[in-house]
Parts: C-alpha cells; sequence; structure tokens
C-alpha cells in the first residue's frame, strides 16, 4: 500500500490561459474550493484559505505559493502550522501542469506530502472538506455561479 | 464541531497514525495475504526482531485494524475486514475530493471560455 501521493488528470475544453486563472486566482479558487482564500499568486507569497465559519468549528488552514508560470503551472503548499514556513516535510505540495492539447487543455494535478505528514494532517483536512463543507455544500454554491458565467452580457 | 465529530476525528486520527507506518502496512500485508500469523511468525518475514513486531501488532489491534486470539505464550492475529475496508474507503475519499474539485475547475473553465466564444461571435455579427 502506497499513499504517498495523489494524481489526477483532467481534460478541459477551455485554453491554457483560462484554465491558468480558474486555478491559480483567490476569486476563482473559493468558487471550486474553500470559502474564501487570501494570497497574491505570486511565488513565495503567503496567505490563507478559510472553510467554514471559524467561528462555528470552521478553521483557517495556511497557504503558501511556490511556483506561477502563466499558463503553464501553478503550484502552491498547504496544511502547514500556521506560523511556520511552508516547506518539504510539514505541509502538502500542490502542483497543477497545463498542456496545450487539441482546442482545449490538459490539466494535471499532483499532491504530495501525505508520508511525510504521518497521514493524520493530510486525512483531516480532506475529511472536514469531504464531511463537513463537502459538495452537498459546493454543488447549491455552484450552480448559480455557473448560470452567471453563461448569461451573455 | 460537535462532540461526536470530534470523537470521530480523535478516532481516524489514531487510525492514521497506525497506517501511516512502513512497517504496520507490511504487518498488514503479509496478515491479508497470509490469514493470520503471530509476532513470532511475522517476525521471521520482516527485517524487524520479534519484540518490534509485537509493539506493532499491538498499535494495529488498539486502532481494531486486527484481531487477537489466545495461541499459547503469543497471541494469534488476524486482520478486521470491516476496519480495513473503513480505513480504505477514507483513504480513497481523499482521492474523490480532487475529482469533485477538479471536476468543477473543468465546469467553470470551460464556462468562461463558452462565454468568451459567444462574446466574440456576438461582436462580429455588430
Amino acid at each position: 500500500m502506497e499513499f504517498e501521493s495523489i494524481e489526477r488528470e483532467i481534460y478541459v475544453e477551455a485554453s491554457p490561459e483560462i484554465v491558468f486563472g480558474v486555478v491559480s486566482s483567490p476569486d476563482h479558487l473559493r468558487e471550486w474550493w474553500p470559502d474564501e482564500a487570501r494570497f497574491e499568486p505570486v511565488p513565495g507569497a503567503t496567505g490563507e484559505l478559510r472553510f467554514g465559519d471559524p467561528d462555528a468549528g470552521g478553521k483557517l488552514v495556511a497557504f503558501s505559493v511556490v511556483d506561477v508560470r502563466p499558463p503553464r503551472r501553478f503550484s502552491f503548499r498547504w496544511a502547514h502550522p500556521a506560523g511556520e514556513v511552508a516547506r518539504e516535510g510539514n505541509s502538502l505540495l500542490v502542483t497543477f501542469d497545463l498542456t496545450p492539447s487539441g482546442g482545449g487543455t490538459l490539466l494535471r494535478m499532483t499532491e504530495t506530502g501525505f508520508r511525510r505528514l504521518g497521514w493524520e494532517d493530510a486525512v483531516l483536512e480532506h475529511e472536514y472538506q469531504e464531511h463537513v463543507v463537502g459538495w452537498d455544500y459546493f454543488l447549491p454554491r455552484l450552480a448559480p455561479y455557473a448560470a452567471r458565467l453563461a448569461v451573455r452580457p | 464541531m460537535s462532540a461526536a465529530a470530534a470523537t470521530a476525528v480523535q478516532v481516524d486520527d489514531d487510525l492514521w497514525a497506525a497506517i501511516g507506518d512502513p512497517t504496520r502496512r507490511r504487518l498488514l500485508d503479509l496478515l491479508i495475504g497470509q490469514g493470520e500469523g503471530t509476532a513470532t511468525t511475522l517476525g521471521r518475514q520482516l527485517p524487524v526482531t520479534r519484540q518490534a513486531v509485537a509493539k506493532h501488532l499491538a498499535v494495529l489491534d488498539r486502532v481494531g485494524l486486527v484481531r487477537a486470539t489466545p495461541a499459547g505464550r503469543e497471541k494469534r492475529y488476524r486482520v478486521d475486514d470491516v476496519q480495513l475496508a473503513r480505513a480504505v474507503a477514507t483513504l480513497s475519499s481523499v482521492g474523490s475530493s480532487w475529482d469533485a474539485r477538479l471536476q468543477r475547475i473543468k465546469r467553470i473553465a470551460e464556462a468562461i471560455q463558452r462565454n468568451q466564444e459567444s462574446d466574440r461571435q456576438s461582436d462580429q455579427r455588430q
């Protein structure tokens, strides 16, 4: 059994420029992941993700930008202890690689660092999002967002 | 977080600590393949002492991944299929949460692309 990393690949019928914006801009990030994302999309910038209401069981998670190469690569570290500098061993590294393909983009996502975290923190984070702010929570928010985008100005 | 949710998280925390160790994962692999084993029989197949194996088995027992029955002066261990299935399901949920996120990324990006194309088409018509 090896649980070192997660790798996923998905084809998106949109240009790499558009996909890059969706995976790297804080405004878009909160449409597909946290409730709030605060960071500058520049290498070395630190920020945070907010899941739920911190006063009601939600939490703030540290976020640190690693690599920004539009429209080919965006990577970041997250889930390191607040106040610590993100590095190998105390955080999860997520890398998005974008490759032009046909009329769209091949998007590859890799998340590594579980082994070093001993899994506890990583699974806690994921468990939290799956069960507390999971699909049931995201779906009702996503539909109006998609509808807004589809409305022609 | 409710008290019940906090307890569930604590249980999972122990479960992941148990499964996070390579020797314990190897022990689980051996037990799955062989059906059962003792610290002595398992220790012969691993580059660690029988005492170390006994300690690792006790950790797995504590979180319910294995069940022990007395066998002479030792204990005979078997995998608890239900608890192992639960652990595997949670591990795969880490992957499925990324599947869900990537599907959302795909929908958002494709909606923007369609929007831009329809904007261009209406510009050309004007």
